[in-house]
């Protein structure tokens, strides 16, 4: 099964609207891959001019609120880097011939969302005014709003690649399953990314081998 | 055509896909495109309960039309209804930006039952609809711009085979619904993302009466551009779905940057929208408003995407007038004379920049009443002008006495420091010193000489002086009118004229403004020197050449040593050079008049003995002057 994957263009933000950019990526993606009945819930952005749409699903809504709190712990510990976060959509499979694996992860599509989050103090080209992240409300300086202007170009443009992605690349997504309003996916965050991966090498390994291990003994 | 067994052909099935997804891509694009077909106040709660299989339900039936490709949208009558062409038919729905030329946009034009109605009365015989604006405004077809198009066509292809129904098919039926799902997902998205979702947002949710509107029309036919509308259009086509026997496209013609269409609309309305009629108007101070104002006039929109633009606008370089008194305009226009609570309260912002304009923007302070008019009023901003208007002018003053309320407070606060502290006078009760000056300025505009009696009257009306008062002069300006009117002087002058006076010595201002001033500040000043009453007693009768009376009296006040401020003899000065002679010798026997009235007042508080020690010597020259009239 080939899984594409879709790089996101990356954004500049900075650490106040995470958040936001997260939020009306991740769900847009999402509402894209929740192709069971769903009602759609139109959200304005409160720091950008932009409207997203959510597919209005509790749990998925939760889901994607965790992740970006973790994002946002874990950018707060690595400041001034790029990061990634990735979405990913999978099937389940059924291994019935696996002692170990009852489910397997078939990864039909990734996300891969880039963010570089920035600090105003450390850009003094970006931002001289230095004031301290958490008040976008006083920053009412000129160039934070031109960079504000310009992220949300930016976003947009990211929300455009979202949408002619979906449009141009369909023949990949799997059969609607219409007990489900998504296809199952999943976040990773970067400090998850690695343990992820090997997780995942792991337990295909161990299947691989029980795999083999039954053929050969049995 | 669909027939509504479960086991109809796939081409059935499929038809009946294609046949679908114009209704819903019709009801999606004008779920935000039309003000009245907004599911954005539906809950996303509501999900739908009762919801007929997809497959079986007949085209026609109105319910179900949710669970099509797993969409459910709020129940739309109108656009249910609104196509019923054959699928082979392509279906345009033009998007129009109608403006609405600044006048009477009612809000009785925005009843969607109304559109609803005509759009479905009328959908049968026609192939095309015109949505109610389109008509209600035919007579404005100008303001008319077309900022999306979009384009939904079923392309069939060479060979249209019907009946196989093979495994492969099946599996491309389902291939396809699903492909028209997300096709219809991205179209979702797609539509909030286009710049005229930013106009239909704010359609919605701005409070304001919009200048404009979007109105739609769909179509079976192409109405070509032309080469300059088609050259500033941009083209978004999705991804046509394939189906066994042709494919589904979708694409969308759609106005990059709204910036030419909706400069005005395209921000949160009012802000720039009324400007122009602001600053052209002639009730406009040009001095007074916002020097940012061209600012905010010239390109609000210069960036496509700009919903919030006025407000990060303001946030770049916008000073708080411009976005202050953005909402005032619009009463203005509507409601003239009608007092406008937030104007007040912006009132103060404009202040500082313009010292020349500060008197008449001080009383603006106080109620809206007198901001507004006040522009025609801005030569004499000072109440003056009923010295020498006398009949037709004494209306102004009852608009003014409504602003007395607020105003008075402002006399006690300012009064309190002024003639408290440099006076021996008793702090006396705000009212009265509020009614001193109105005596003063009453009968400075009416021409009385004979302060005492108008002091009388007002105080405790007296029945003969009423009479005399009356016959004298103008007998309509009743004693609050003078009262309110008056209630407004001191804070002017001891805010503004202290400060410029002495920077007008040429006269640069009227001379009647001045004259008000200088009289208040001469007022003010001859109260502040007791000892001053002796010689004014007998000055009364002097002629108009007070001028140098006043000399004298400057003169006076620094020989006898009167707790006379640098600020009074700064104005006394200036005023003298300015005051017109006979206003000056009515501002004496004012004075005078009011002394004595004061003096009764305080006297008949007996509480206050060490302050009416004072009194005595004043008693004299000015029970002289009242009894010698």
């Amino acid at each position: 099964m080939n899984c594409e994957v879709c790089q996101l263009k990356e954004l500049e933000v900075e650490h106040f609207e995470i958040r936001e950019v997260l939020r009306c990526i991740l769900h847009t993606i999402v509402f894209h891959r929740a192709l069971g009945l769903v009602r759609p819930k139109d959200i304005d952005l409160e720091l950008f001019n932009i409207t997203y749409v959510q597919c209005g699903d509790v749990e998925l809504e939760k889901k994607i609120e965790e992740k970006i709190d973790e994002f946002i712990s874990w950018v707060e510990k690595h400041p001034n880097k790029k990061s990634q976060i990735c979405l990913s959509f999978y099937e389940m499979k059924n291994k019935h011939y696996s002692w170990f694996n009852k489910n397997e992860r078939l990864y039909w599509e990734q996300w891969f969302v880039n963010l570089h989050v920035t600090h105003p103090k450390a850009h003094s080209g970006k931002s001289h005014n230095s004031k301290p992240m958490v008040d976008p409300e006083e920053t009412g300086y000129e160039d934070r709003g031109v960079r504000r202007e310009a992220l949300e170009v930016s976003l947009r443009d990211v929300l455009f690649q979202i949408i002619k992605f979906v449009n141009e690349k369909k023949d990949h997504v799997p059969p609607i399953n219409e007990k489900a309003i998504c296809f199952p996916c999943e976040i990773t965050i970067p400090s998850f990314v690695v343990v992820d991966f090997f997780a995942a090498f792991v337990q295909n390994y161990i299947c691989i081998a029980s795999f083999l291990f039954m053929k050969f003994f049995l | 055509m669909a027939s509504s067994h479960s086991t109809h052909t796939e081409a059935a099935k499929m038809e009946q896909i294609i046949t679908e997804f114009f209704p819903k891509s019709l009801q999606i694009i004008l779920e935000s495109r039309s003000p009245f077909m907004s599911s954005r106040n539906y809950s996303g709660e509501q999900m739908v309960s009762s919801s007929p299989s997809s497959s079986s339900s007949s085209p026609s039936s109105v319910r179900p039309r949710d669970k099509w490709f797993n969409l459910a949208l709020r129940e739309c009558p109108a656009a249910l209804d609104l196509w019923r062409q054959s699928y082979l038919e392509p279906m345009i729905v033009d998007v129009i930006l109608v403006q609405r030329p600044p006048g009477g946009w009612g809000p009785v034009n925005y009843s969607p039952q109304k559109e609803i109605v005509r759009s479905v009365s009328s959908k049968d015989p026609c192939p095309f609809y015109w949505n109610y604006d389109q008509e209600e405004l035919g007579c404005e077809v100008k303001n008319e711009k077309i900022v999306e198009r979009w384009v939904v066509q079923y392309e069939a292809g060479k060979s249209r085979d019907t009946g196989s129904g093979s495994r492969r098919h099946s599996n491309t039926l389902q291939i396809c619904y699903k492909k028209s799902i997300l096709l219809l997902r991205s179209l979702y998205a797609t539509v909030r993302l286009l710049p005229a979702y930013k106009i239909f947002h704010d359609l919605n949710s701005s409070g304001q009466i919009p200048s404009y509107t979007l109105t739609h029309r769909v179509s079976s036919f192409l109405e070509p551009f032309t080469r300059k509308e088609d050259s500033e259009m941009q083209r978004f086509v999705f991804t046509p779905v394939d189906t066994s026997c042709g494919r589904l496209c979708l694409s969308v013609l759609y106005r990059s940057s709204l910036s030419d269409v909706s400069s005005e609309s395209s921000t949160p309305m009012s802000s720039s929208q009324f400007i122009p009629d602001y600053v052209g108007s002639p009730l406009a101070e040009p001095l007074k408003r916002l020097p940012s104002l061209p600012v905010s006039h010239g390109s609000p929109s210069s960036l496509p995407f700009s919903r919030r633009h006025s407000w990060s606008y303001d946030l770049n370089k916008a000073s708080p007038p411009s976005f202050c008194f953005s909402p005032s305009p619009t009463h203005l226009e509507k409601h003239g004379s009608i007092s406008n609570p937030s104007s007040c309260r912006f009132g103060p912002m404009s202040l500082p920049p313009h010292p020349p304009e500060l008197p008449s923007v001080l009383k603006k302070n106080t109620s809206f009443d007198e901001y507004y008019p006040s522009p025609n009023h801005t030569p004499s901003p000072s109440p003056s002008p009923p010295i020498y208007i006398p009949g037709s002018h004494l209306s102004k003053p009852h608009s003014r006495s409504e602003s007395a309320p607020v105003s008075i407070p402002a006399v006690k606060h300012i009064s309190s420091p002024l003639f408290s502290s440099k006076q021996n006078l008793p702090p006396s009760s705000p009212p009265l010193k509020a009614t001193r000056s109105g005596n003063l300025k009453t009968d400075k505009s009416t021409g009385l000489v004979h302060a005492g009696a108008t002091v009388e009257k007002l105080l405790s009306p007296g029945k003969g002086d009423m009479r005399k008062y009356s016959s004298l002069r103008t007998s309509n300006s009743s004693p609050q009118i003078s009262f309110s009117r008056a209630s407004s002087r001191p804070e002017s002058f001891d805010k503004k004229d202290y400060q410029s006076y002495p920077l007008e010595p040429g006269g640069l201002l009227p001379a009647k403004k001045s004259q008000d001033a200088a009289v208040c500040a001469l007022v003010d000043m001859l109260q502040k020197a007791p000892p001053l009453c002796q010689d004014f007693s007998g000055s009364v009768d002097l002629p108009p050449d007070s001028t140098s009376k006043m000399w004298s009296l400057q003169e006076c006040n620094a020989i006898s040593g009167a707790p006379v401020g640098p600020q009074a003899n700064a104005s006394g000065v200036a005023s003298s050079g300015l005051v017109a002679s006979k206003t000056t010798a009515d501002a004496f026997e004012e004075l005078q008049g009011y002394k004595e009235m004061m003096k009764d007042l305080l006297l008949s508080q007996a509480g206050r003995s060490n302050t009416s020690a004072n009194w005595p010597p004043m008693s004299k020259p000015t029970s002289s002057s009242a009894t010698g009239r």
